[in-house]
């Protein structure tokens, strides 16, 4: 053994990052996805890779990212939901928080409820604050539950009860009477899916996953039937959205945590391109055809983020904190009604795409703009067989020059400075607006157009350095074979932080602890490869909002009041600028992360032998860097760059995958390991 | 129109100055301590021009906020001017009669941004304390009769003087409120967010040199001007008008008419609210920038929902009112509670607008903000306590499809608490929160729910208050829909028989064997009902959000035999 695969599958190409834990040997490879079915372009791949000689049968590990879960909600092709609620609450999946989308908007609306009001039924019980019994549910209500599914016709259900987070056994009860009864039912219980405080968020969530069990249980029992045929050895790993793995058995238990898991191995992969150039604190850029996310990580680690929209519901779940602006290579330039310019949210996406595909695409976008700049090449991404059609290209984008009496490079450039602006009000929310300067930071840009667009970014933002990994256009993949297995834990109880509950808080992490190693245990991790992290969701008394507060080993095996306090303080003062020491403060949930560290590639292959000095130039281009001339830029390829050697700007560097521009005065080197590190020149 | 900008360069530099008044607004909700802004937004940001003109407000803001801003920078560019300010000035004020503010709650603050010494703009900001002072805690209860019992009135005064406290002001300031300590921090927030926004002007002054940003801004109120007046051309010319009543202010005036007559011209628009009822004793007056925002909030959504705020909105309409009436009230008039009296406004000029503009308008939406209040001390932990909420309704009918269920309307967008938070912590039972069966207005596309909510106290006695609107007058439908239903407090139970209470019911009595409901109005229908879709008729009985009798009585609708 063995062969680590790792396997994204996006909405164009399926990529494969494959790597072998003995030689060290690195196989990249695509193939074009096949949405009606994705399981079969994986298959597609996995089987041309074996025609190259790679041996199935050594093949131990296949980290799976899949986009199923995020194409049904999309597609609204989910399964028939059933919904059990406490009594007086059947309204509550629809009411949510009572409040609009848009502010000054008549029309536009939260999307339907997934389940309609028919199949939304209540159940006579009631559990208090302090998961005492207020009224007992019994063996008539559950009957009448037992009939009301039945008769509804659906394939899956949905229970949430009020307070069923600190007491579970009504939500239980109702699950065994109903399973019972119907043996095909999936059921989903809150109790399970996100055992936390806060119904509708919860109950949101619930049925989030319960509408996705069908789908992914039937996506998964295929998948592994075949892949068990092809590759007898192989432990099936799926993506969640806090990165990591898991189990398919709990995939299919918790679909919902696949749902926002495409952007998490993205990041996992930068941290382990960070990792192996020593940078701990780096912004990731992660832009695409339609948008882009970012990403901050600090010492080697992303923040996790609790409260997410999918599709227009909210999920209580915990994913890696991206944010998102509609910003990619298709996003098309427009005119608002006060005349100003635009770029995006629309996208041109994969069909038509961009004009300068040539597959009928008329709208100017920013891959149009960058063709037009000769910042991407006309004869397309190295190796990707698709020539770029610059006349068409430039067509797009007349009409808009016309329009602004400008040259269609000024119209151009212009359009990649409101694409940039964007990116930079994105990276700006997740970094100044939380306390951090985005200065004290790398840029770490991916994706298939990140490294075009990022030396603009950093600049605006006033960050220094650049990071782009060795091949940018697959870093999910990569992410992939590095992902661990991941379990979270949560015990969601208010407790007042005072020396009173010092030992109820104590007493929650041990169990927690235990959670962990019971997990640690039936997933046979080894014990060196275990690790727990610690954490403790706190807030002010009478404040709607907690920070997440960070516990060692230490601190969470003999918590100290103390400590703890300190610890929340000084979270309260980097985000909101103050805190106040004498306001009484109390802890909402208490979490536990256990990882399982699996057997992962050393600190990434290095392409081709070590050269030195200046690497040498394909060939030059007219590229422009503004809207008035073009200078003659030297075009690289990146496959014939070799550790040590250093290039400076202008300059465009082409691979596989991706194109990196550096602007004049930018200067870049290959780092030992096959990272570009460019520095950038100050204005 | 200024064209020293291209579209691109504009939209670059407005993009920026968005992000100024946003990480403004981040750094207020962060460092305050009222839970108004911290968790309910009740604050923004703004800059403006050199002359006080708004040029940019923070993405979230609140409508009613819009005109304040607006009035408060009239009356300064009027009381000080520019030569009379330096740097590190900064300006306070909240008086609705002498400062341009709408209630007393909501302070507002300014801090000229100089640049090489030459004034560039302002960096305002407003946000709603918990408490300014006055005759009740949180200065926001009904039954108050002129504004000295509202709280602290501040005219348009110095808080900082160069870059130096005056802390003569300061003192006088939190003398006058409850909990000076929180208040306090509240000031200092709103002194961090315009500093920091005027920091962050200055850098960007230097990116760019002054003189563009100047043309900027006259830039961007240009082409939103033009972007209104574009719009206003569309809608068909003509004079308008529509008249609505006001239950009652809760001190015994009932019936109050809101009247408005909209004139269309060409690119023009102008509103007149003549005919509209005397200001009244209790406190749901407006004063006229809270009327302004009600005609911006109306002509945004109709028109324009994305139009950015600013003066070339502002500028490009003509609003007029008599002194003295309900929607420009007069000092000492009593203002607290205008946000219910702004949601019947809203509806009012909604009405005016239907008839020219038939596919945007919507039926008459729950009309209210009603608020419940619940006071008592918690056995559990032998402490006082007051749990205040807002709660939505429904929204009206619309040309292509119903209205909205249980939802905050119109002016107002604030969540609401979970109930699972609540009875933590509070000793209160939430026993049903949930939509009412047949009360959104019959229509081709029906008027949106009320909600009903029944709350118990748990082991002692409480007391409740709340402040209702449309419990007399219905929503009514448009273009031939029906009304939804009225909303109600009531109270069942042994003691109280399922009684119902004033729609401004103050400091009712009830025990751990009453209940206290709380109803809200549903809201009107759009278009004949006899229009309406089997299908979408086949969905409303199904679903049981409206009975059987109901649906036959408007509908003529026969529920399938089973």
């Amino acid at each position: 053994m063995s062969w680590i695969i790792g396997v994204d599958v996006g909405g164009t190409f399926t990529d494969f990052h494959v790597y072998d834990d003995e030689s060290g040997e690195l196989r990249l490879h695509k193939t074009p996805s096949t949405p009606d079915n994705p399981a079969r372009a994986v298959l597609n791949g996995i089987n041309e890779l074996a025609s190259g000689e790679l041996d199935l049968a050594r093949v131990g590990r296949l980290s799976h990212g899949t986009t199923v879960a995020t194409n049904a909600l999309i597609q609204r092709r989910g399964g028939k939901v059933a919904l059990l609620v406490t009594e007086g609450f059947r309204d509550l999946l629809e009411i949510g928080r009572q409040i609009r989308p848009h502010m000054f908007s008549f029309q536009q609306d939260h999307p339907t409820p997934l389940v309609p009001r028919e199949r939304r039924f209540e159940a006579a019980e009631r559990i208090l604050y302090d998961g005492s019994v207020h009224r007992p549910l019994d063996q008539g209500a559950i009957d009448r539950a037992v009939d009301q599914v039945r008769d509804s016709g659906a394939d899956c259900l949905a229970i949430c009860l009020i307070f069923g987070f600190i007491n579970p056994d009504h939500e239980r009860q109702l699950r065994q009477a109903l399973q019972a009864a119907l043996p095909d039912l999936r059921i989903s219980i809150s109790s399970e899916v996100q055992p936390e405080f806060r119904e509708y968020e919860r109950l949101s969530t619930t049925v989030l996953n319960s509408y996705l069990q069908p789908i992914m249980g039937s996506y998964l029992g295929e998948f592994e039937d075949e892949l068990t045929k092809l590759m007898p050895n192989a432990n099936l790993g799926i993506n969640q959205s806090a990165g990591g793995l898991m189990t398919p058995e709990r995939a299919r238990q918790l679909p919902i945590r696949t749902a926002l898991s495409g952007p998490a191995a993205g990041v996992v992969g930068a941290i382990d391109a960070a990792r192996a150039a020593d940078l701990a604190n780096v912004i990731t850029l992660d832009m695409g055809g339609t948008s882009a996310d970012v990403c901050l990580i600090r010492d080697f680690e992303a923040d996790v983020a609790y409260d997410r929209w999918i599709e227009g519901y909210p999920v209580r779940l915990a994913s890696v904190d991206v944010n998102a602006v509609g910003a990619g290579g298709g996003s098309i330039a427009w005119f608002e009604r006060d005349g100003l310019m635009k770029v995006g949210p629309q996208s041109a996406g994969a069909v038509p795409g961009p004009a300068c595909y040539g597959q009928g695409g008329t709208e100017p976008t920013v891959s149009d703009a960058n063709l037009v700049l000769g910042r991407l090449s006309p004869r397309g991404l190295l190796g990707g067989g698709m020539a770029l059609d610059v006349a068409a290209g430039r067509a797009s984008l007349a009409p808009a020059a016309e329009r602004l009496g400008m040259s269609i490079e000024r119209t151009a450039h212009g359009v990649l400075g409101i694409v940039a602006a964007n990116m930079v009000r994105a990276i700006r929310t997740i970094s100044v607006e939380r306390g951090h300067d985005p200065r004290d930071f790398v840029l770490l840009p991916f994706g298939g157009a990140g490294p075009l667009h990022a030396v603009d970014v950093a600049r605006a933002l006033g960050i220094s350095r650049m990071l782009i990994p060795a091949a940018p256009g697959i870093l999910c993949a990569r992410g992939l074979v590095v992902s661990d297995l991941r379990e979270g834990f949560v015990i969601s109880r208010v407790t007042p932080l005072v020396p009173e509950t010092m030992a109820d808080i104590a007493a929650n992490l041990t169990d927690l602890r235990q959670r962990a190693e019971t997990w640690f245990d039936r997933t046979e991790i080894g014990v060196d490869d275990r690790q727990t992290m610690y954490s403790l969701d706190m807030r002010y008394i009478g404040q709607n909002y907690e920070l997440q507060v960070d516990l060692d080993n230490g601190e969470a095996q003999q918590p100290d009041l103390a400590v703890l306090a300190e610890k929340f303080f000084a979270a309260h003062e980097r985000n909101y600028g103050y805190h106040n020491p004498d306001d009484p403060v109390e802890v909402v949930n208490l979490r536990v992360t256990a990882v399982g560290h699996l057997a992962r590639p050393g600190d990434g292959a290095a392409p081709g032998s070590a050269g030195a000095g200046a690497a040498v130039a394909e060939y030059e281009r007219p590229v422009w860097f503004d809207g008035e001339a073009p200078l003659d830029t030297p075009i690289y390829d990146r496959a014939k760059l070799a550790p040590g050697q250093a290039l400076a700007g202008p300059a465009v560097i082409e691979q596989l995958d991706a194109t990196t521009v550096l602007g004049p005065g930018d200067k870049c080197h290959v780092d030992d390991t096959g990272n570009l590190i460019v520095e950038l020149a100050n204005d | 129109m200024t064209d020293a900008l291209d579209p691109i360069t504009l939209e670059i530099l407005r993009n920026s100055l968005r992000s100024i008044t946003d990480e403004a607004y981040i750094a207020l909700t962060k460092a305050a301590y009222s839970t108004n802004i911290k968790e309910r937004r009740d604050h923004s940001i703004a800059l403006t021009d050199a002359k006080g003109r708004l040029v940019v407000q923070s993405e979230n803001s609140l409508p009613i906020h819009l005109a304040s801003m607006l009035g408060m920078m009239e009356q300064l560019m009027e009381k000080y001017g520019e030569e009379d300010m330096v740097e590190g000035d900064i300006f306070v004020a909240n008086d609705p009669y002498v400062a341009g503010g709408t209630h007393l709650p909501d302070v507002n603050l300014a801090m000229p941004a100089f640049v090489d010494g030459k004034l560039l703009g302002f960096v305002c900001n407003i946000a709603h304390h918990a408490d300014i002072g006055g005759m009740t805690p949180g200065s926001m209860a009904g039954g108050m009769s002129e504004i000295y019992q509202e709280g602290l009135r501040i005219p348009l005064v110095r808080l900082f003087r160069g870059g130096e406290l005056v802390q003569d002001i300061f003192d006088l300031l939190l003398l006058n409120v409850r909990v000076p300590n929180e208040r306090r921090g509240d000031y200092f927030a709103q002194v961090a967010a315009c500093r920091l926004g005027a920091r962050r002007l200055g850098e960007m002054a230097q990116r760019y040199e002054p003189a563009m940003l100047a043309d900027a801004f006259a830039a961007i109120m240009d082409r939103t001007e033009a972007r209104l007046r574009d719009s206003i051309r569309d809608v068909p010319d003509g004079s308008y008008e529509f008249t609505d009543l006001l239950d009652n202010d809760g001190m015994g005036t009932v019936d109050i008419p809101i009247s408005v007559r909209v004139d269309v011209s060409g690119e023009n628009i102008a509103f007149d609210f003549a005919g509209t009822g005397a200001q009244m004793k209790g406190n749901f007056n407006m004063t006229f920038n809270a009327a302004q925002s009600a005609v911006y909030y109306v002509l945004k959504a109709m028109l324009d929902p994305d139009l950015p705020n600013n003066h070339g909105l502002i500028r490009s309409v003509e609003i007029s009112a008599p002194l003295g009436t309900l929607v420009n009230a007069v000092h000492p008039a009593a203002v607290a509670g205008r946000a219910n009296t702004s949601q019947r406004v809203v509806d009012v000029l909604i009405g005016a607008l239907a008839q020219a503009l038939p596919e945007q308008a919507v039926g008459a939406a729950n009309g209210a903000n009603v608020t419940a209040v619940f006071f008592g001390h918690d056995p559990r932990h032998d402490r006082t306590y007051l749990y205040l909420e807002t709660l939505g309704g429904g929204f009206g009918g619309r040309f292509t499809k119903d209205g909205k269920d249980g939802v905050q309307v119109h002016i107002t967008n604030t969540s609401n608490l979970p109930v699972e938070a609540i009875e933590a912590e509070y000793p209160l039972l939430v026993e049903s929160y949930g939509l009412i069966e047949d009360s959104g207005g019959a229509g081709k596309y029906r008027g949106g729910m009320g909600i009903r909510r029944v709350v118990r106290p748990i082991g002692h006695e409480a007391v409740f208050s709340g402040m209702g609107e449309r419990f007399a007058h219905r929503p009514w439908g448009i273009f031939g829909g029906q009304p939804g239903e009225t909303g109600r407090f009531s109270i069942q139970g042994p003691s109280h028989n399922d009684e119902t209470l004033p729609d401004k019911p103050n400091h009712v009595p009830f025990g751990p064997d009453d209940a206290v409901v709380i109803e809200t109005p549903g809201a009107g229908g759009y278009g004949d009902p006899a229009e309406r879709s089997e299908d979408a008729l086949a969905a409303d009985y199904r679903g049981g959000k409206f009975s059987a009798a109901y649906l036959r009585k408007h509908y003529g609708f026969e529920p399938p035999a089973d």
